[in-house]
């Protein structure tokens, strides 16, 4: 999956049992966002989600990496106890707070084409990095 | 030998030394046969190492035949903890709490219910509800849901769904002791509310199967397993109940874990003391969580139940329930005493020498993958002394779920299926290469590794006539 920039915005690697996946961004901002399209795709075909309702998530931590499980979190609940996929998401990072303007659509029964159930996010090897770009990894138990 | 670091010490059994990696306090112990040998993964060897690292560990990080790189524990590991030095870890009993296997058998056999299969088959997954994000049918009252979390299978059969002979062949009675569900948070409860009583998905399963085989007589009359017998095999767990306890403690103990000053290789084995405060509530929680495994496993017993005995003239009786995620607190014999300690399966199977179901050792139930063979084994003396009183809990993923969809089809899976006539039922073709055969150990391979090893001992085979993949 692409940026518009043409930067590689996330790709899924072999995991025996679950799903694993890195993101990428050129700032914190997209590297959440990219990592929440990442776990959305893995849940959902994102092709289908139209984008007719907007949904704001607020959450705060104590460091990178945290803010990141807690916000991935935040999104699979929103997926499972209020049946929200979120298909773009615009997300403004403060210190160790995030505030984020999630779009998309609620799911009908037989409407949407799931993937994965996914159980949880895990911490297994969860880090935020930067090279040239912001990058992490993260695995989701499925 | 493509893993230099591992020691072979017994005909199947491969020591992971204790320098193998920084801090190790024990050795490891992965439990293979030349032929699974091949499978073993340099991520799984990790893992094992990692566990040997927690506080308190005692003898061995040990993995079963069915091992594979997970998160944290590898699937397949067991460890025992010391309940006074040791730690108690939430990444060791995993996302699904008390994930685990029921078998069910009937009264009727195979060629009764040959020519109908494929109706029954939708009939009972037209009545239990499947697949991704599945609801369950009950409308449960937030003092209901305390009541399943505080009681477990013993609630379900109080309201109706079975009968005391089910909690005399459930482990541990299905309820566990201790589970407190002011313990677990809101937003678990409401994952939970709705989904009591459904399969879910991935490689949860219900299987109508046959006896095609009896290897111990003595064991399979007591069990109540005859050839040719019609049995149901339920694979399920706790749901996002299971799943909320154990990310909300996770991440509690991503700070507790500091504070205790424990140094941990990978952030997914967060732990804290077992005599501590944060242990005593991830274990009321966990405990409340398996409670709801068994009263989930319980109610879809009795929809099973209600569509056979409909369709049939038949009783249907439990032979056995087995939890293969949790964490138990256990007398073990250590070094010649005897002393508790919190045993962690993930991806394992208790297997004791005794058991109060039926008066002998333990049943163990372990599925194959879709369309193979399903086990029922019985635990052993030797367990209690190699492995923590523990054995396999499958056949071990050898093929991501990602490489299963890029070299199988589902058409090709379903023909395949078609071709041994067993009738799938799913509400997800797209899925069904990730639970193909192809895409795990050879189940036949695995058992004969814990039989030969001695941690358990075989009592019957059970074939696949109908599958429902969750």
């Amino acid at each position: 999956m692409l940026c518009d920039s043409g930067m590689q915005k996330y790709e899924f690697l072999e995991h025996t049992a679950d799903v694993t996946f890195k993101a990428y961004g050129r700032d914190l901002n997209e590297l959440f966002e990219n990592a929440a399209e990442a776990l959305e795709d893995t849940m959902v075909l994102l092709n289908e989600i139209a984008l007719n309702e907007i949904l704001t998530i607020e959450v705060a931590s104590d460091s990178y990496e945290n803010l990141l499980y807690d916000w991935l979190s935040e999104l699979l609940i929103t997926f499972e106890v209020e049946r929200f996929a979120v298909k773009k998401c615009f997300v403004r990072i403060v210190g160790f707070s995030l505030t984020a303007y999630c779009l998309g659509e609620r799911l009908g029964p037989n409407r949407h084409k799931l993937n994965e159930e996914v159980k949880a996010v895990t911490y297994h090897n969860l880090a935020v990095t930067k090279n040239d770009v912001y990058h992490t990894e993260v695995t989701l138990d499925v | 030998m493509p893993f230099e670091e591992l020691v072979k010490r017994g005909e199947y059994v491969w020591e992971v030394p204790e320098d193998a990696a920084p801090r190790m306090r024990v050795p490891g112990r992965i439990f293979l046969s030349e032929v699974l040998m091949k499978y073993l993964e340099r991520g799984a060897i990790q893992q094992v190492a990692n566990v040997a690292t927690l506080p308190g560990i005692q003898k061995w990080s040990l993995a079963m035949p069915d091992v594979h790189t997970g998160y944290g524990f590898p699937i397949g590991g067991v460890a025992a903890f010391d309940v006074n030095e040791g730690v108690i870890s939430p990444g060791g009993v995993g996302f699904d709490i008390n994930c685990g296997t029921r078998l069910l058998v009937t009264t009727l056999f195979k060629e009764e219910i040959e020519p109908t299969i494929n109706e029954l088959t939708t009939a009972l997954f037209d009545t239990i509800p499947s697949g991704l994000g599945s609801k369950g049918q009950l409308r449960l009252s937030e003092k209901e849901l305390d009541g399943a979390f505080f009681g477990g299978a013993k609630w379900a059969v109080n309201q109706g769904y079975g009968n005391s002979a089910d909690l005399k062949h459930c482990e541990s009675n299905g309820c566990l002791d201790g589970a407190d569900p002011t313990k677990v948070s809101p937003l678990a409860k409401k994952r939970g509310k709705p989904q009591l009583g459904s399969l879910g998905s991935g490689n949860h399963f219900l299987e109508i199967q046959y006896v095609d085989r009896i290897f111990d007589r003595t064991a399979a009359d007591l069990f109540g397993l005859k050839e040719q017998q019609v049995a149901i095999m339920l694979h399920s767990g706790s749901r996002g109940a299971g799943h909320q306890i154990c990310t909300d403690y996770l991440k509690m103990f991503q700070a507790a874990s500091r504070k205790y000053s424990i140094e941990l290789p990978d952030r997914q084995l967060a732990c804290v003391p077992a005599d501590s405060q944060e242990a005593r509530d991830y274990f009321s929680a966990m405990a409340a969580a398996a409670n709801y495994a068994w009263t989930n496993r319980q109610v879809m017993s009795y929809w099973v139940r209600d569509v056979l005995e409909q369709k049939f003239n038949t009783t249907v009786t439990l032979v056995y329930d087995v939890a293969h995620n949790i964490a138990k607190l256990e007398k073990h014999v250590i070094d010649g005493s005897r002393k508790e300690v919190y045993v962690h399966r993930k991806g394992a199977t208790r297997a004791f020498d005794n058991d109060a179901s039926y008066g002998i050792e333990q049943p163990v139930l372990i599925p194959g993958s879709m369309g193979t063979a399903s086990y029922v084994l019985h635990g052993t003396k030797k367990a209690m002394s190699t492995s923590f009183g523990s054995t396999c809990h499958g056949a071990g993923r050898i093929l991501s779920r990602k490489a299963a969809r890029r070299s199988l089809t589902w058409k090709g899976v379903t023909e395949g299926l078609q071709r041994k006539h067993i009738a799938l039922k799913t509400d997800d073709l797209s899925s069904v290469p990730e639970e193909a055969p192809e895409a795990y150990k050879p189940i036949d391979e695995v058992i004969d590794v814990v039989a030969k090893l001695g941690i358990s001992e075989a009592v019957a085979r059970l074939a696949p006539m109908g599958v429902i993949k969750g």
